[in-house]
C-alpha cells in the first residue's frame, strides 16, 4: 500500500472516531429537554375535559390556551399551565445545561431553544391580547370544515414545536428535529383547520379515503373528521420525544459508565 | 484549405495534495478543529486532556489558529475561576470541512491508483 495512502486513511479514520467521541459527550444531555417536553405535552391532557372519552358536541374558544382546539376544563388553568410551566422547564433545562458545560467542558447552543420557546410565548401572549370583534367560537356539530390559520395558530403548542425544532439543531440531532417537525405538522393541522381532525380536500384526494373511513369509524368517507380526542394526539406528539429521549439517555449512561 | 486546430486535451485536475492547508493539516491542530467542531464552545483544560497535550503545547497550535482566523479564544469566569472556552469561527468550520474533503479525494484518487497498479501486476 501507497504509505500516503495509509497516512491518510488512518488520519481520516482517527478523526471520524474522535468526532463520533465528541459528539456523543457534548450532547449526551439532550434527553433531559426531551423528555421534559413530551411530560410536558402529555400532563396538557388534563387541561381538557374529556381528554380521551369520545363526546357529541364541544365548544371551543380561541385562541386555544390549552393547546388544541377542544372543550377546557378552565381556560385559567390552561393559561396558567403553559405560561407558567413552559419558563419553567426551560429554566431546569438551562441549569441542567450549565451543570453538564461544567462537569463535561464542552457546551451547547441551548440559550437559542430556550429564547426560541419563550420568544414565541411571549408573542403569543401579544397577539391573544390583540382585542377582536367577536370571539371566535366553535361548534363540533355545527361548524362546517375550514381553515382557520390565524387564530389557530394561537396555541402553546407552536412555541414547543419551534423550541424542538432548535433544539434538534443546537443538538445535532436528526431525530429531534424531526420530532419537532412532527410537532408543528400535528399543530397547525390539528389547530388550523376546524373542526380538530378535519381533512382538507387534498389531503383527502391524496389519501384516496381509504384512511379517514377506518379511523372515524364511517367507511369511504371522503372530508370527513379524524374522531382521536386530545390525549391520543398528544401521546401521537409526545412518542417521538420519548423515544429520543430513551435512545439517548442510555447512549449517554453507556459512555458515562464505560467510557 | 486551412487545417482545423487538434484537438487540445483539458489539463489534469490538480492533485488532491494541494489543496491541503498547511495550517490545518498538522496532526494536531485538525484534531483541535475537529473537537470543535462538534461543540459549541470547549474549555482549555477539555481540550487539552482529550487530546493528551501539555499546556503549553495546545497554547502553541491555538496561537496559529487564532492568528489564522480559525478559532477564537474566551476568557471567562466559572463561578469565580478563570477560565478559557475555545469556539470554532466559521472560517474554522470551512477550513476543516475543506480539509477533510482534500483527503477523501486523495484516499479515493491513491486507491484508484493502487487498483490500477494491481490489476497491471496481475495482467503481467
Amino acid at each position: 500500500m501507497n504509505p500516503d495512502h495509509g497516512h491518510a486513511t488512518q488520519t481520516l479514520t482517527e478523526l471520524r472516531w474522535l468526532r463520533r467521541r465528541t459528539r456523543v459527550r457534548a450532547h449526551g444531555g439532550a434527553w433531559l429537554p426531551a423528555l421534559g417536553i413530551a411530560v410536558l405535552l402529555l400532563a396538557s391532557s388534563a387541561l381538557y375535559r374529556r381528554p380521551f372519552a369520545s363526546t357529541y358536541g364541544i365548544s371551543v374558544d380561541s385562541p386555544y390556551w390549552a393547546g388544541l382546539p377542544d372543550e377546557q376544563r378552565d381556560p385559567l388553568a390552561s393559561y396558567l399551565f403553559w405560561f407558567l410551566g413552559t419558563p419553567l422547564l426551560f429554566a431546569a433545562v438551562g441549569l441542567w445545561y450549565r451543570w453538564r458545560s461544567r462537569s463535561s467542558g464542552l457546551r451547547v447552543a441551548w440559550p437559542l431553544f430556550v429564547s426560541t420557546g419563550l420568544g414565541i410565548l411571549l408573542l403569543l401572549a401579544v397577539l391573544a391580547a390583540v382585542p377582536q370583534q367577536q370571539p371566535q367560537q366553535l361548534d363540533a356539530l355545527n361548524s362546517s370544515g375550514g381553515h382557520f390559520w390565524l387564530p389557530g395558530l394561537l396555541t402553546p403548542l407552536v412555541p414547543i414545536a419551534a423550541a424542538v425544532l432548535v433544539l434538534g439543531w443546537a443538538e445535532r440531532s436528526r431525530a429531534l428535529t424531526v420530532a419537532g417537525g412532527w410537532i408543528a405538522v400535528l399543530t397547525v393541522w390539528l389547530c388550523g383547520w376546524a373542526p380538530m381532525g378535519y381533512l382538507p380536500g387534498w389531503a383527502t384526494d391524496l389519501l384516496g379515503g381509504d384512511l379517514t373511513g377506518p379511523l372515524d369509524g364511517v367507511p369511504n368517507t371522503l372530508g370527513g373528521q379524524i374522531a382521536w380526542r386530545p390525549g391520543i394526539w398528544l401521546i401521537l406528539m409526545s412518542v417521538p420525544l420519548v423515544a429520543f429521549a430513551a435512545a439517548r439517555g442510555w447512549q449517554s449512561w453507556r459512555v458515562s459508565r464505560y467510557g | 484549405m486551412a487545417d482545423s486546430p487538434l484537438p487540445t486535451e483539458p489539463p489534469p485536475p490538480p492533485h488532491p495534495a494541494l489543496a491541503l492547508d498547511d495550517v490545518v493539516h498538522q496532526r494536531v491542530r485538525l484534531a483541535i478543529l475537529t473537537v470543535l467542531s462538534e461543540t459549541q464552545e470547549c474549555r482549555f483544560s477539555t481540550l487539552r486532556d482529550e487530546l493528551s497535550l501539555t499546556d503549553g503545547n495546545l497554547n502553541r497550535h491555538l496561537r496559529v489558529l487564532e492568528q489564522a482566523g480559525l478559532l477564537r479564544v474566551i476568557k471567562a469566569y466559572d463561578g469565580r475561576r478563570p477560565s478559557t472556552w475555545l469556539r470554532l469561527t466559521r472560517q474554522g468550520r470551512a477550513a476543516l470541512r475543506a480539509e477533510v474533503a482534500a483527503l477523501e479525494q486523495l484516499v479515493a484518487r491513491l486507491r484508484a491508483a493502487n487498483a490500477d497498479h494491481a490489476d497491471g501486476d496481475s495482467v503481467t
